[in-house]
């Protein structure tokens, strides 16, 4: 095809836009991440502290228990939901009626505002009034109502679930376009050769799986490890730090205790994570156009 | 074998799940018609005995305390959006059809940035760009929300543009151009009526992702009077702190419209959200 000059008009736009906002603040933060700040925003009198920030940030008691929240966090978040989104991916994959219909109503949590679910969630879960403690005593489950968001044992468990209730459609979408590229004539074959259900599951439908369900879990390991509004609104991290995690307390660090050099480079640990994490991403992406 | 046991597990799994998904939902709408006493009655009362759409008048009446902070949150949430989507389909569209239609150096670069744009969500770009903001003089403008929310949601746009523009057979513009149409005019004319359903379905996506954020707007309004709805609804709950029917009513009214409107192009949506996992 003939090259043109003018082709990179239409695209320049987009490039201008795209670099101002995205390559320059990667940069910034690097840059930032190496000097103590002064606690205002003006940034004026910062000192060069070479990687000082880097071991106040790894040294703290505060990060560590925090770290060790956000694993859990993330992790479970990530396997529950995916082990709901793909049950409920296997159900729906079979022709019935009101079948769009059911999975327009299980999409619902996936595209309301994280803000509004998170108020409804502190709503339904909340110490005295809460609808979850009500239906437990109706059942018969418990006399009282039950503290889960200011109770430190219960705080993280709750905000898990409510990510899980939020993120389980992604993972069935995924799923459910995933389904749909495993061979017909192959499952049929198989039945003809009396393979049953089960069986059909493990050896067919599993093995071609594979890389939508890693490109599913790697995307939502991103999602939760960056995960901020719901625990944000939720509890704020607390009670006391028990349902922190990094990005919140990165957040509490540069905007409510103003000390952008220590907060860029927590940032920028984050960002080596979630660049490792990126690596695994590329590589299960690209691995599929190889032809196996 | 019609009615064995898996197609029945399978019901009651899908079952369990609808009620774990809509329950939110039910228990929002239901608190929003009560009284707020009561709301706050335990055990609750399941079915309201008295319901009333109180909170929803007190919110859509210019001439209540609350309904002038509440509509100008909603005006707010419907000019960010808005522009939003517009520009964004302006940039996206002809930078969508550059990708889909022309060979240059760089093109891969689009594929990297859509993966960039999965791998990075919002926190880790706030400080730098709160910076950036503040030496532009944009901190505490709603043009500071327009243009991070246009950047990070176009590489997406761009890549569902390019799947509907590849779509749409490279003859029929060449037959334009034979008619004597230069290359823009077959664009115009040719491509853009036959992908208006990828335009509309891609400028509702960033219409949604603008309504719905949160953070960036926490972090760059700091007036009252020109904040979103989603940091809107915080000041409710701090300000009426037992106005639970007022908050459940806030939170329906914002829900509405992105669940409806995802609904009705659910199909395009799922298409949107999966195509680059699935298909390469």
């Amino acid at each position: 095809m003939v090259r043109h000059r003018a082709d990179y008009l239409y695209v320049a736009p987009a490039i201008l836009v795209m670099g101002l906002v995205i390559a320059y603040p990667v940069w910034f933060t690097f840059y930032l991440s190496v000097f103590s700040t002064p606690p205002n925003l003006a940034l004026e009198d910062k000192i060069f502290v070479g990687l000082d920030n880097y071991g106040r940030i790894l040294g703290a008691d505060s990060v560590r228990e925090a770290s060790l929240n956000t694993l859990v966090w993330t992790v479970a978040s990530t396997g529950f939901a995916f082990v709901l989104g793909f049950g409920a991916a296997l159900a729906l994959n079979r022709p019935f009626r009101g079948r769009g219909l059911l999975r327009g109503t299980l999409l619902v949590p996936y595209v309301i505002s994280a803000v509004a679910a998170a108020y409804v969630w502190r709503w339904l879960l909340h110490s005295d009034l809460g609808v979850i403690s009500a239906l437990a005593m109706a059942s018969g489950l418990r006399s009282t109502p039950f503290n889960f968001l200011d109770n430190t044992d219960t705080v993280l468990a709750s905000l898990i679930m409510v990510n899980v209730w939020k993120e389980f459609p992604f993972v069935m979408i995924m799923m459910l376009a995933g389904l749909q590229t495993v061979p017909d004539q192959l499952l049929r074959a198989a039945q003809v050769d009396g393979a049953g259900p089960w069986q059909r599951f493990w050896h067919i439908t599993v093995p071609h799986l594979g890389n939508v369900s890693l490109v599913t879990i790697l995307l939502l390991l991103a999602a939760n490890f960056n995960g901020f509004t719901i625990p944000w609104v939720m509890t704020g991290g607390g009670p006391a730090g028990a349902s922190e995690i990094w990005i919140t307390q990165i957040y509490q660090l540069a905007f409510g205790r103003i000390r952008f050099g220590l907060a860029s480079a927590y940032s920028v640990i984050l960002f080596a994570v979630m660049m490792t994490m990126g690596y695994f991403y590329v590589r299960a992406l690209v691995g599929k156009d190889r032809p196996s | 074998m019609r009615r064995g046991f898996w197609p029945v597990a399978g019901w009651v799994y899908l079952g369990l799940l609808a009620v774990f998904s809509l329950l939110p939902m039910a228990w929002m709408l239901i608190t929003s018609i009560k009284t707020q006493f009561a709301a706050i009655q335990f055990p609750p009362e399941w079915i309201p005995s008295h319901p009333t759409l109180d909170a929803y008048a007190e919110l859509l009446s210019p001439s209540r305390e609350i309904g002038r902070v509440f509509l100008r949150y909603l005006l707010n949430s419907l000019w960010v959006s808005t522009a939003t989507t517009v520009l964004g389909v302006i940039v996206a569209v002809p930078a969508a059809y550059a990708f889909s239609r022309f060979r240059f150096p760089g093109r891969n670069l689009l594929f990297y940035a859509v993966l960039l744009r999965n791998m990075f969500p919002a926190v880790v770009f706030l400080m730098p760009l709160f910076i950036m903001m503040r030496w532009l003089g944009l901190v505490n403008t709603q043009f500071s929300l327009i243009l991070t929310y246009l950047t990070f949601g176009l590489p997406l746009s761009i890549w569902l543009l390019k799947g509907f523009f590849d779509n749409i057979p490279i003859q029929l513009e060449q037959a334009a151009r034979i008619d004597g149409a230069s290359r823009f005019q077959a664009f115009l004319l040719v491509v853009m009526p036959l992908s208006s359903p990828g335009i509309i379905a891609t400028a509702i996506y960033s219409f949604i992702q603008a309504w719905n954020e949160y953070v960036y707007a926490l972090t760059f309004l700091n007036d009252d009077a020109k904040l979103t709805l989603p940091v809107g609804l915080q000041h409710f709950f701090t300000e009426y702190a037992t106005n639970w029917p007022g908050l459940m009513a806030a939170s329906f009214i914002m829900s509405v419209p992105v669940v409806a409107m995802f609904l009705v192009l659910q199909k395009y949506f799922v298409r949107a959200l999966t195509d680059g996992a699935v298909k390469s």
